[in-house]
């Protein structure tokens, strides 16, 4: 026999100011099978819930139901009471009387009435619960890091260094991601090169890392724990361990002329290359889609200088299938470029460039061996303009966010420029100065007040050429939005930062949300900014948002601590709320009939076949059977299958049916 | 039918097959199933205008399977069943040889699925005409008009449940309506209950009737039956560009998502 016990919760004033508790308590507690029912301020709270545990004990109650706010805020707490008390957890129900009733409702009979119904559902409903066992599934202790950049970088040494397993996937030939292509480093003006080359080192050398470049993502399924990852190792066209990374090849490929992704454009390189010279791993790859032996058919001349035989063309991409416990997602930004802009020419104009290609300007290590020289006719500019928010901050152009980095790496290069070109005169626009950080603050004045930078508030509202020189018309609004023309030898826009291209694609993959600039999502803009919606799945750096260094350092720590949280344990245990196809005796097994249109429509591909075999070892049936680890409880293999052969532990057909009766019947 | 009952013979005799579905003549004016095992019993083959029964309501029945590898005589409705069955992995294409029948009651060659599949696209896959008009008619109703027209048909169903064992895609071990924990479709005859096993009838077949028109003729009391689930081939064509039985790799055209789906009718 049933002994329910119906616990009404005020939710302080939340429910009791348009729900009468009272009434709703006493008309329960007359219902067949109740054997208690009571109302409380806050069924949460301490006292609420030892409530629920001494009526547990004291009325033998077989069944729970607390009618309080939705089972997504307090489910494990009532749960976890009950389990106090002595009762399997998944005895108890919540009827929701906040978002449901008190809240959606005016206070009159008809909302009290509603939630008398609310509730007699969830008593029908919890006669028919079955006590339930957790699911135990063991974790997988090797993470995964997409993307090389710092942030990834930092994820996967911290978690290699907890002494567990980490692929590290990056899809460029080299790690580094755009740290790799800065000069210096606001705010302390430290060479990028510097400070990262030794960490890229780390993760080649160290034990616990495998590193995989020229590596994308190809499919991931599996859940938190239990990822499996297909991997697809694009062909360099080399043998890895036979190549000693002479460059050789690099310097007689005659292929030359291609523009130089790592130097923004503004060098080239040939089809056979190292990215750069700090590149981890330092070997070549074959650009397939500019090799003359690709498009022609002929050529080799790579294999012919290679002393150690290393090149092959015919390498096929590998597929490589990984079980992974954790996944990290740093796959980075970039940036819009000049031809977004038709203020300013559309990309038209040589001397008109972006941020990173200043930075490769400015590097030692770049095309100019940082030489601040002009593109077009290498002279040095005597005058330069600095655009800060080019994109950022403009509805009009789809992007309404601040890219963050923008105005500290302006003024950095504003500084650059006047500590290289002494006579040179500096000026930047720019709408507000947002350098909050430490020591950011100090770094922008340092630009005004040391190096004399030219700050100008307000916005330029088109650039043209004229005789060899650039004309910047903007206006100056501290002197009430008066027009000012500046002759510019060069410009450089701070161009807004976007999300990464194939973020999407990932995210899909991935199964995790994205915002509507493509960036990935956090799980809580404030109290989960690691987490995706996806367990297991943390985010690090500027693929949620562009950050600076120094953010997204801490970001790749805090998700490699989640990672190692997740590790510390060998087993996590799954509520078993999950899909069940039915076993009957031989030579049925089961009412299901293998359709499989179930498997077609499970959005987990939690469904298998299991085959059935008689004794000489052949297969009589073939039926559908879900995997627990897998399974969501999400239902739909349940409304799908015509022969009701699927049933829902916690929600089942039984269940339900008796919910829609109640609500069917007088009391 | 010579050349049917030649290849129906080769068949058996060269032991391809088990067993020749196929229709033989009935000790009254209609023909009935035949299921030839002996090569010498190929003879009583039959195909002209009596031979109106899917015959791919067979393939899935255990007792005939059991007889082993089997040919059938098909027409167009039952090549479009044998799709179905195949995309729901109830038969394999290799484990069954097509007799086709063209249109106008000749034998094709249909050496595979492929080529079953060629025929099939190149044919009418809409309703048949004769039921275009009744079909026609039902719409121009109101949904009061048509709701009574329905009330008052299944009104007299019995639930017998022939429609049922009629359709090819009606292969369920166990069908829903004998499902009693819980009893979601009442066992008696009634004619809220007999709409209710009808709408869910509908419902299973929306996306998967090849538009035969089996379940209808074999209503014992009449019921136009067939009209219900030949709609929703009509809305699932209009909405969803599909039609049923076209390929061995249908997708559950209800509960999957394609990117080019219309939305035009989600609210
Ligand atoms: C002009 C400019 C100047 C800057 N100056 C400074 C500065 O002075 N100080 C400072 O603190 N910050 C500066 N920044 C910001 C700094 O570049 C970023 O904070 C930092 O690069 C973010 O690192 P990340 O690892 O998140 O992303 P990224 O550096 O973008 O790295 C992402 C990596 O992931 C890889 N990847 C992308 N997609 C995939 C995929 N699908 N699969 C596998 N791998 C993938 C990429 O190839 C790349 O290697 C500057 C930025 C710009 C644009
Ligand atoms: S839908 Fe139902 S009958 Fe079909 S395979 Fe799945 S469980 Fe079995
Ligand atoms: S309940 Fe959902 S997740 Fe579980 S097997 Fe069914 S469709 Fe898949
Ligand atoms: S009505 Fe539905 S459940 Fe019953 S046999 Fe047909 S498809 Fe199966
Ligand atoms: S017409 Fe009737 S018997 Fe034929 S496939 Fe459709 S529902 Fe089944
Ligand atoms: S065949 Fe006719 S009477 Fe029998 S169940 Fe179907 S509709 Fe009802």
């Amino acid at each position: 026999m049933a002994r329910i016990g119906v616990f009404i919760c005020h939710c302080g004033e939340n429910i009791s100011a348009t729900v009468d508790c009272g009434k709703v308590a006493e008309t329960i507690g007359k219902l067949k099978h109740v054997a208690y029912s009571t109302e409380y301020k806050y069924m949460c709270s301490d006292p609420g819930q030892t409530l629920i545990k001494e009526a547990i004990k004291e009325h033998k109650l077989t069944g729970v139901v607390v009618a309080a706010c939705s089972p997504r805020m307090h489910e494990p707490t009532f749960r976890k009471a009950c389990a106090e008390g002595g009762l399997n957890p998944f005895l108890c129900e919540m009827a929701n009387l906040r978002e449901h009733c008190s809240w959606v409702h005016e206070k009159n009979d008809l909302t009290t009435e509603k939630a008398i119904d609310i509730v007699r559902i969830q008593v029908e409903k919890v006669k028919l619960n079955s006590a339930l066992q957790p699911i135990r599934v063991p974790v997988t202790k090797t993470a995964m890091v997409i993307g090389g950049g710092i942030a990834g970088i930092q994820s996967a040494l911290d978690i290699a260094n907890t002494g567990h397993k980490v692929i590290m996937i990056e899809r460029s030939p080299s790690i580094g991601g755009h740290m790799s292509q800065l000069s210096e480093t606001f705010p302390t003006l430290d060479c990028s090169q510097c400070i990262l080359t030794p960490r890229m080192v780390e993760v080649a050398q160290h034990p616990n890392i495998t590193l995989y470049t020229y590596a994308e993502v190809e499919s991931v399924e599996g859940f938190i724990g239990n990822f499996k990852v297909k991997i697809r190792k694009k062909a360099k066209s080399l043998d890895e361990k036979t190549c000693t990374g002479c460059g050789l090849c690099t310097t007689k490929c005659p292929q030359k002329k291609i523009p130089n992704e790592f130097e923004q454009g503004m060098g080239m390189r040939p089809a056979i290359y190292i990215p750069f010279p700090q590149a981890v791993p330092n070997r070549p790859v074959i650009d397939r889609e500019h090799c003359t032996y690709y498009i022609k058919g002929k050529c080799k001349i790579c294999e012919i200088v290679c002393p150690t035989k290393a090149i092959r063309f015919d390498q096929p991409d590998e597929i490589l299938e990984l079980e992974i416990g954790a996944i990290v997602v740093a796959t980075g930004f970039d940036i819009k470029h000049a031809d977004f802009f038709p203020e300013y020419g559309y990309g038209k104009y040589k001397d008109i460039i972006d941020g990173l290609q200043f930075e490769r300007l400015a590097s030692a290590s770049g095309p100019t061996t940082g030489a601040i020289l002009r593109p077009s006719d290498g002279q040095v500019p005597k005058n330069i303009v600095f655009i800060a928010c080019a994109g950022s901050r403009d509805p009009a152009k789809g992007i309404a966010y601040c890219s963050k980095i923008c105005c500290m790496y302006t003024a950095k290069h504003a500084m650059l420029y006047k500590h290289k070109v002494h006579e040179g005169k500096a000026y930047v626009f720019y709408m507000d100065i947002r350098s909050g950080g430490k020591n950011y603050d100090e770094f922008v004045r340092r630009a005004i007040e040391e190096d004399h930078v030219n700050y100008i508030r307000g916005r330029v509202s088109t650039v043209f050429e004229r005789d060899g020189k650039l004309i910047v018309k903007g206006v100056d609004t501290l002197l009430g939005a008066q027009p000012v023309e500046i002759v510019a030898d060069m410009v450089v826009l701070a161009t807004a930062g976007v999300a990464n291209s194939g973020a999407e694609d990932l995210a899909q993959k991935l199964h995790v949300s994205y915002d509507a600039h493509k960036f990935f999502a956090e799980a809580h803009p404030k109290l989960k900014p690691i987490e995706t919606n996806t367990a297991g799945i943390f985010l690090a750096g500027a693929c949620q948002n562009p950050k600076d260094i120094p953010d997204s350092v801490s970001q790749a720590s805090g998700a490699a601590v989640k990672v190692a949280g997740l590790f510390s344990q060998n087993e996590l245990t799954r509520e078993p709320l999950v899909a069940v196809v039915n076993r009957t005796a031989p030579p049925m097994y089961s009412t299901c009939v293998g359709c499989f249109m179930c498997q077609s429509v499970c959005p987990y591909q939690a469904i298998e076949r299991e085959d059935f075999k008689n004794r000489e070892g052949k297969i009589v049936k073939t039926v559908a059977k879900i995997n627990e680890g897998l399974c969501q409880g999400c239902g739909t293999c349940v409304a799908l299958c015509r022969s009701k052969s699927i049933d829902l532990y916690g929600y089942s057909n039984n269940q339900v049916y008796a919910e829609v009766v109640a609500l069917l019947n007088e009391y | 039918m010579n050349s049917l009952i030649t290849r129906a013979k080769e068949l058996l005799e060269n032991k391809s097959v088990q067993v020749v579905i196929g229709y033989e003549a009935g000790p009254t004016s209609v023909a009935r199933p035949a299921f030839i095992t002996d090569p010498a019993k190929a003879g009583t083959l039959i195909y002209d205008e009596r031979c109106v029964q899917n015959l791919a309501v067979y393939l899935t029945k255990p007792e005939v399977k059991h007889l082993g590898k089997m040919a059938i005589v098909a027409t167009l409705p039952v090549m479009r069943s044998i799709m179905m069955l195949i995309s729901e992995q109830q038969i394999f294409a290799d484990s069954i040889v097509v007799l086709g029948i063209s249109a106008d009651g000749s034998l094709l060659d249909i050496a595979d699925v492929k080529v079953m599949q060629g025929y099939i696209e190149k044919s009418d896959l809409g309703n048949p005409e004769k039921y275009k008009e009744l079909l026609a008619e039902l719409n121009k109703l109101s949904p009061e008009e048509r709701f009574a027209f329905w009330q008052k048909e299944l009104s007299k169903c019995i639930k017998c449940y022939a429609c049922r064992q009629a359709c090819p895609m009606c292969y369920c071990t166990r069908c829903t309506v004998e499902v009693n924990q819980p009893q979601w479709i009442p066992v008696q005859s009634n004619t809220h209950g007999n709409m209710e096993w009808h709408i869910l009838r509908a419902m299973h077949l929306a996306g998967r009737c090849i538009s035969c028109g089996e379940c209808g003729r074999a209503c014992p009391v009449g019921i136009p039956c067939h009209l219900l689930t030949m709609h929703l081939v009509d809305q699932v064509h209009n909405y969803f560009n599909v039609y049923a039985g076209t390929s061995e790799k249908m997708s559950s055209v209800l509960s999957t998502f394609e990117p080019n789906d219309k939305e035009s009718f989600i609210i």
